[in-house]
């Protein structure tokens, strides 16, 4: 029987799984956060189709790091230059393209201290990959978040023949099932995803120990609290960058 | 205790909490987006800002049910139609217009039904969209956070044929880190009852015997194939 019951069962299962099996990767990349926002660095968030989510969930909401950006696909029409019948073209599928990513990384204001989370749930699409090659020539730290089932599952598209988890300096496997979603069924889609819902987690889960080590070193953590004064500073202090 | 895994426990605490307060309303939404389906209709959802990760936790979704669609903001500022700013300053929220422009970029029917989700549900955009869908008799299903509603006495129920509760606290702050407060639960929330909702829709399909119109990741060999078989039915109705 498919239902919310057995979708509730599962999830919360895959819940506790995700956290044991990447609980010293996520220390890890906190770390890497906290070093990164005591510089004065910036985390820069990109991710493809329904990725993105992991940035938005930490992101323009009271008790949320200011010192995030998201890298947003639609920086390609609307700052890029590309042309919006291209980039929404349903045939051939825009982020599947390899050798267009330096248009959008060049876009912003990176500097040296920054570190990148590149998210994606099969980490074979062009330009993940090309977003997290070009951020480690360039000496970031990079963050993968992947379903390792997935991508060990299906061949790379990237003329590197390279999957995006061979990119991260530390790979946060969301556990999510090949194909994301969850549950078997008779036919032959199975049903119900799971990783926003993991993506969430994991980012929720980085932010909040983010902040306590920084308030651990002594450095007032850099999030909206809902007083005006004190978020309009701290959105002034990285205007242009986040 | 690691603040990692307090803050899992806190969302399996919550997830449970909101399936046992809310599985019959669970189960009714499904059989109303099953409903609207059947006879060809799209949900057409919406969301005021956070409220957006629910919209894409149904649309266009690998596992998920072909015949939802997003009204995305974004998607007018592509077409020139609404400036960003205007999404970041929130004015756009108070822009009846986007109504009209919706209806300018996307292949809107009688037969669709809408779900719209707002934390407060008291935006005029959202508001009116509610009210324009109930005047031409079309369903109406609302998602708010019900203690930040009632706080702001929202409008956006008075539109509604059934509702679900975000069930987080106001603000939505589950974490005191040494006076600190951060951690929302929300938006997490939200994505687990649009995977059961997405479960009951499945099984509202197959208890009839009719098979349902799910969904395989983009990202999977063959994948195209089938999802176009399910979506080029509708045209430019859904994705």
């Amino acid at each position: 029987m498919i239902d919310a019951l057995r979708f509730k069962e599962e999830i919360s299962a895959l819940l506790d799984q995700l956290y044991d099996s990447q609980k010293d990767n996520l220390e890890a990349v906190a770390q890497a956060m906290k070093e990164c926002i005591e510089k004065d660095g910036v985390v820069h968030v990109f991710g493809s189709g329904h990725s993105v989510g992991l940035g938005i969930d930490i992101k323009n909401r009271t008790g949320a790091l200011v010192p995030i950006h998201i890298m947003e696909m639609s920086d390609f029409v609307t700052k890029g230059g590309v042309p919006v019948d291209e980039f929404m073209d349903k045939k051939n599928i825009f982020e599947r393209k390899p050798g267009v990513a330096n248009k959008l990384y060049d876009l912003y204001d990176i500097k040296p201290q920054d570190i990148f989370f590149v998210i994606s749930n099969s980490g074979i699409n062009g330009i993940v990959i090309d977003i997290a090659d070009l951020a480690k020539r360039n000496g970031h730290k990079v963050v993968i978040i992947t379903s390792m089932k997935h991508t060990l599952a299906e061949e790379p598209r990237h003329p590197s023949g390279k999957k995006l988890y061979e990119f991260g300096d530390i790979v946060i496997d969301n556990n999510g099932p090949h194909g994301d979603a969850l549950i078997e069924t008779d036919g032959v889609a199975k049903v119900c995803s799971v990783s926003s819902i993991c993506n969430n987690c994991i980012a929720q889960a980085l932010s909040a120990r983010t902040v306590e080590l920084l308030k651990e070193d002594g450095y007032e953590p850099p999030i909206l609290t809902g007083d005006r004064q004190h978020d309009d500073a701290l959105i002034k202090k990285y205007e242009g960058r986040a | 205790m690691d603040i990692k895994k307090a803050y899992f426990d806190l969302i399996k605490d919550r997830v449970s909490d909101a399936y046992e307060r809310q599985k019959d309303q669970i189960r009714a939404v499904a059989e109303m987006f099953s409903a609207c389906m059947e006879n060809k209709g799209v949900v057409q959802l919406f969301g005021v800002r956070h409220g957006e990760e629910f919209v894409n936790e149904l649309n266009y979704r690998a596992g998920g049910i072909a015949p939802f669609h997003g009204l995305k903001l974004k998607e007018l500022v592509l077409k020139e139609l609404l400036k960003q700013e205007e999404i970041d300053s929130g004015a756009v929220y108070e822009d009846l217009s986007v109504i009209d422009k919706f209806a300018q970029i996307y292949d809107l029917d009688d037969r669709d039904m809408y779900c719209l989700v707002s934390f407060y549900g008291n935006e005029p955009l959202i508001v009116e969209l509610a009210s324009r869908a109930k005047e031409k008799g079309q369903k109406v299903v609302a998602v708010v956070n019900k203690k930040s509603y009632d706080l702001c006495a929202g409008k956006l129920l008075d539109y509604a044929d059934l509702y679900l509760d975000m069930d987080a606290d106001e603000p939505d702050l589950a974490l005191d880190i040494d006076g600190i407060r951060t951690g929302q639960l929300s938006s997490t929330v939200c994505n687990v009852i649009a995977q059961m909702i997405t479960a009951e829709i499945y099984n509202c399909f197959v208890s009839k015997g009719k098979e349902a119109p799910v969904l395989l990741s983009a990202n999977i060999k063959g994948a195209d194939v089938h999802n176009n078989s399910l979506t080029d039915p509708y045209g430019r109705r859904v994705r």
